[in-house]
């Protein structure tokens, strides 16, 4: 047993789950708010990522304001994309929405693919400082904006459920649409709203791994990693979903700590979650903050 | 009303077993075994390249229909259809291989290990429904795929295994135009099969546990055991699908059978037509002619103004995915019921023109 | 009603079927521009697209053109072995120049009953031995099989005895401790086998391998893993791509390991995206000479990279020399072949074996001479080795203006040459 390894491991965990967890957030917003399971919830992260890359590089636009213009575009996108593909499919069985959402994702991977290229792209700096020292790991400053942005999000999502005008209007939506319909919220709005500010501050994650990876096909990956930490915290729990995005950092890092020192498989790190999503869904199936209504048959 | 519409006038039916027929005329059955027929002549008549193709759409046709098996008739979501394929094609191989079984009993054995690995995963399966039923074959997906890539006795590791191919007394059906007659062979005893089955007992019974699955419990259809048997089935033909094209190619490996596969499955049966027996067919085909059609595009279009401004030689790959992508999307807007249903429509049409009252 | 779907089908599938001129001598190009290994198939397949169509701009073949039917496969093998079947029906190509690891294994016997040369972008080992008992190792024949550049296990054995000869250099005490990393896949496990071995037989402490996708990721655990395991010389096996993800990562991590890279590991494009955290990777080069290099016969290159960017301005990477390179060993054994009784695949195959070291015409310099023996398919045993380095930020410019300005540069670190020992042939 290497403690060191085991603590460094687990911290970077930490501050991947993060991540995790505010793409785990925003996944919940829209099946909170319209009963959708996005499976292209990876996409907004690679479109959001290329997108900033694009300012950041052609325009030689300064980190903020690309960085803005960035979250301006995907609000207007995830409206849009809302609005025009899946408004009508209001009603329809949950494998045509699901399919929707799969079709959305083939789409636009092979898209951003075709507009820029297969080879993955640097950021331009955006910190002087490259990484700072924590407990003897070395963690990206970014990442540490990332937290701080993922703290801001989390906090500022609270207050809008809980205090805003829309914000109520849509966790009424969530409980019961007809009722918050006849009560005049507009549910169309709110559908779209959510799936804007799901774009939007997804794109935020995907730009962060973007400074730190460079933006790449990839990233779309978080939009399947993103299942185990939404399942295991409860699929209609925003809490629950950052939560579990944590557990499930942690768990990854732990799963490789397991798998060098003593299994020696070599691949646990990439298929854990996925064990851990099977568990969780014959023990627990609404997740650990979940709403306890799913049927067992 | 459509296929009322069709039948001859003074064409009535008066029992049951004339209700559940395959073919509601006679016609129309004539017209399946002349196109069998025909598909049987093709390697006189058609290049390799068609052939190539027929083959495809025959074993992945065989493969969907498992799926819509368990997504059209019985409701349940999967997104781990591209494993139990490969499962069974590495079964076959390592009967074959291992246990010097000949690829001509090898491939329905493989069948039915396959069937047994979906039993499986059905049991717990049976227990979730919908959108958490999807997720847990996600997971399988992956967790499987992993296995494949691990287990060196079994599938050969990464590097893959090599398949014999099948041959019977002696004659070897090692080129497209023999290996035609295989898929074809399996193609019709698995599609009149499905077809039987959904006019059985038990075909019913998964067809109600779709519609509602409480009135389902209510009159005493066993849930669980639909359901798992309904995944066990599905497994059957995806294993079936998988060993046949591994001793089509000759060789199979963990490549390609990874989540986009699984959703190509998918695409195909909501494209033929959720529920539809003979849709899956089209929607197979259409998803494996889709391709070939862009590329056919892009090539006319080579050199000319519209492949500059867009370079479509360079992004010709990415086309063909996002035709797929588009495909989907466009299918589920303005033809949710598939291709089956589009072509009852045209059916219909023609058979009124130019009255269609 | 199943008549008219199958007629329908049958139509547009018959309407859809390729057709080559039949005059041309039809030559097969599988490349990846889509797939897991774009990064670097990209740079090569256009190298090759760009060689054959400055070949059929110049007199093709003796006169005759080749009708090249370039194909992306996307890595996967299935559709590698479809667009296989397509090639080998009514018009069977002569040659095929192919790419990743796993579609050319599953290939190998395909080739070899049909006689067609596959000049594959894969050096793995097991091409080698066109016996099939050229070495204990040796698994099966590979007559057809043929690339340009070490083998990927004799690049690895060179990048061994690199590293052996660096720890003395360095006066490094004790065993020095060796790990492969690499996705679990044919082809970043191809040279570890003999790699592995290789390092135990020079004294190295090989430890366990660390395994990552050949996507790129936050590999951040598996660099925290490889600096606990105390690893002094670190195999990449992966492509570009996710080779730079893992080499950021374990920067971040303060990871002090030199890394060492497959032929495929690390070019010019990767080291842009990889800034400062790519410097010092040690890697094979498999041509004489670089992109700016003072060679008379990059003149030829240059003008061949024409047929792809007019202007002329355009950096290319390593892989797309190599992938010139490899036409142009095609284009040669193609001409011997018309003048010694035809071009088919047989007399192609004889036309790589006819001469011992040699060169293509007007390549010299850059492509390394080559030699192919009926017993022996390595083409070269001599590697050369380059380090990368990186001086300052690389995010802005484009690779010339990078490397002309010396931001970026490659440096010959050794030639290895290793001996044609006959027990290394064929893995």
């Amino acid at each position: 047993m290497d403690l060191h390894l085991l603590f460094q491991l687990s911290m970077n965990g930490l501050i991947v789950g993060t991540l995790y967890g505010v793409v785990g957030m925003c996944f919940v917003l829209i099946y909170k708010a319209s009963q959708i399971v996005n499976f292209a919830q990876g996409e907004f992260l690679l479109i959001g990522a290329w997108v900033c890359w694009w300012l950041l590089t052609k325009y030689q636009l300064p980190f903020v304001w690309g960085f803005l213009a960035t979250l301006v575009f995907m609000m207007v996108f995830g409206f849009l994309l809302q609005v025009i593909v899946l408004r009508p499919m209001i009603g329809e069985p949950v494998i045509s929405v699901i399919m929707m959402t799969i079709g959305l994702s083939i789409f636009f991977q092979a898209l951003m693919k075709w507009i820029f290229g297969v080879l993955p792209q640097p950021y331009p700096p955006v910190f002087t400082v490259k990484s700072v020292d924590i407990l003897g790991l070395q963690v990206q400053t970014v990442y540490l904006m990332a937290m701080a942005v993922s703290l801001v999000i989390m906090v500022g999502f609270a207050w809008f459920f809980k205090m805003s005008r829309m914000g109520l209007a849509m966790r009424a939506t969530s409980y019961d649409q007809q009722v918050a319909q006849s009560l005049g919220i507009s549910v169309r709005q709110v559908f779209a709203l959510s799936w804007a500010i799901s774009a939007m501050v997804s794109a935020v994650a995907g730009v962060v791994v973007g400074v730190v990876n460079g933006v790449s096909s990839a990233l779309s990956f978080f939009g399947i990693k993103v299942f185990p930490a939404v399942i295991l915290g409860g699929l209609d729990s925003i809490v629950g979903s950052v939560l579990g995005g944590l557990i499930i950092g942690v768990l990854e890092n732990w799963a490789q700590f397991a798998d060098s020192q003593f299994l020696k498989w070599g691949n646990l790190y990439e298929v854990a979650p996925f064990y851990v999503l099977i568990v969780i869904l014959m023990i627990k199936p609404y997740g650990l903050f979940g709403k306890r209504d799913i049927e067992r048959v | 009303m459509a296929t009322q519409a069709l039948r001859p006038c003074g064409d009535f039916k008066s029992s049951y077993a004339t209700d559940q027929t395959i073919f509601p005329t006679v016609w129309s059955r004539n017209f399946c075994i002349l196109g069998v027929l025909l598909v049987a002549a093709a390697p006189f008549l058609v290049d390799r390249y068609v052939l190539t193709l027929l083959i495809q759409i025959g074993y992945l046709g065989i493969a969907a229909l498992g799926l819509n098996i368990l997504v059209g008739f019985t409701g349940q979501i999967s997104i781990g259809h591209a494993v139990f394929f490969g499962f069974g094609g590495f079964a076959s191989c390592f009967l074959n291989n291992k246990a010097g079984i000949p690829p001509i009993l090898s491939i329905p054995l493989a069948g039915l290990m396959t069937t047994a690995v979906g039993l499986v995963f059905g049991i717990p399966a049976a227990r979730l429904k919908g959108l958490y039923l999807a997720i847990a074959t996600l997971a399988a997906q992956f967790i499987l795929l992993d296995f494949f890539g691990r287990a060196e006795w079994f599938t050969g590791g990464s590097n893959g295994t090599v398949a014999d191919p099948v041959s019977l007394f002696g004659f070897k059906f090692d080129h497209d135009e023999s290996f035609l007659y295989v898929v074809l062979f399996y193609v019709v005893v698995l599609y009149v099969g499905a077809a039987n089955l959904m006019r059985t007992r038990d075909g019913r019974a998964l067809v109600a546990v779709r519609d509602y699955y409480l009135a389902a419990e209510m009159m005493g259809v066993n849930l669980t055991k639909y359901r798992t048997l309904s995944f066990g089935i599905s497994s059957f033909y995806a294993g079936i699908g998988g060993a046949l094209y591994a001793h089509y190619l000759g060789f199979m490996s963990i490549e390609g059978l990874d989540i986009s596969f699984s959703i190509q499955f998918l695409a195909m049966v909501i494209i033929g037509g959720l529920g539809s027996i003979m849709g899956t067919l089209m929607g197979t085909a259409f998803m494996v002619l889709l391709p070939q059609a862009v590329n056919f595009c892009a090539r006319a279009l080579d050199g000319s103004a519209i492949d500059h401004a867009l370079g479509l030689h360079e992004g010709l790959p990415f086309l063909r995915e996002m035709t797929i992508g588009a495909a989907i999307i466009l299918f589920l807007i303005f033809e949710p019921d598939g291709l089956a249903h589009r072509w009852k429509q045209i059916k219909a049409y023609w058979k009124l023109y130019p009255f269609s009252y | 009603m199943n008549t008219l779907k199958l007629t329908l089908l049958l139509t547009s599938a018959l309407a859809l079927a390729p057709s080559l001129a039949r005059a041309d001598y039809p030559i097969g190009h599988l490349n990846d521009f889509s797939g897991g290994t774009a990064d670097v198939g990209k740079p090569y397949g256009q190298g090759v697209d760009d060689a054959l169509a400055y070949i059929n701009a110049h007199g093709g073949i003796a006169g005759t053109k080749l009708a090249v039917d370039a194909t992306d496969y996307g890595y996967q093998v299935p559709r590698a072995l479809s667009t296989y079947k397509n090639w080998t029906g009514a018009n069977k190509v002569v040659a095929i120049m192919g790419w990743g690891t796993a579609d050319t294994e599953a290939l190998v016997k395909n080739v070899t009953d049909d006689q067609i040369p596959y000049i594959s972008g894969s050096y793995a080992g097991t091409l080698t031995d066109p016996t099939g008992k050229g070495g204990p190792s040796s698994e099966r024949a590979a007559p057809y099989n043929f690339f340009y550049g070490p083998s990927y296990s004799d690049a690895a054995r060179a990048l061994v005895q690199w590293a052996a000869d660096d720890w003395k250099k360095k006066g490094g005490q004790g065993k020095p401790k060796w790990v492969h990393m690499g996705a679990n896949h044919p082809y970043p496990n191809a040279p570890r086998k003999a790699e592995e071995e290789y390092a135990k037989q020079l004294g190295f402490e090989v430890l366990d391998p660390v395994v990552f996708a050949l996507t790129p990721g936050d590999y951040t655990a598996q660099c925290l893993t490889l600096k606990q395991s105390g690893a002094n010389y670190a195999y990449l096996g992966n492509t570009g791509a996710s080779n730079i993800a893992v080499l950021k990562s374990c920067e971040t991590a303060g990871v002090k390991v030199q890394f060492v890279g497959n032929v495929w590991g690390i070019d010019e494009n990767s080291l842009k995206a990889a800034g400062s955290a790519g410097n010092g990777v040690v890697f094979p080069v498999r041509t004489a000479a670089l992109w700016t290099d003072k060679v008379p016969a990059l003149a030829l290159f240059k003008d061949i990279a024409k047929n792809s960017d007019p202007s002329g301005t355009e950096y290319k990477p390593v892989h797309y020399l190599s992938g010139v390179c490899a036409a142009f060993y095609l284009k040669e054994a193609m001409e011997w072949a018309a003048a010694n009784g035809g071009v088919t695949g047989p007399n192609i195959a004889k036309g790589f074996q006819a001469k011992a070291n040699w060169v293509p015409k007007g390549t010299e310099g850059v492509c390394k001479p080559s030699t192919w023996t009926a017993e022996d398919h390595r083409p070269t045993l001599s590697v050369d080795l380059y380090q990368t380095q990186v001086t300052g930020p690389t995010d802005n410019g484009t690779i010339s203006e990078l490397i002309a300005k010396g931001t970026m540069k490659l440096n010959k670190v050794a030639t290895i040459d290793l001996p044609r020992k006959k027990e290394w042939i064929g893995y």
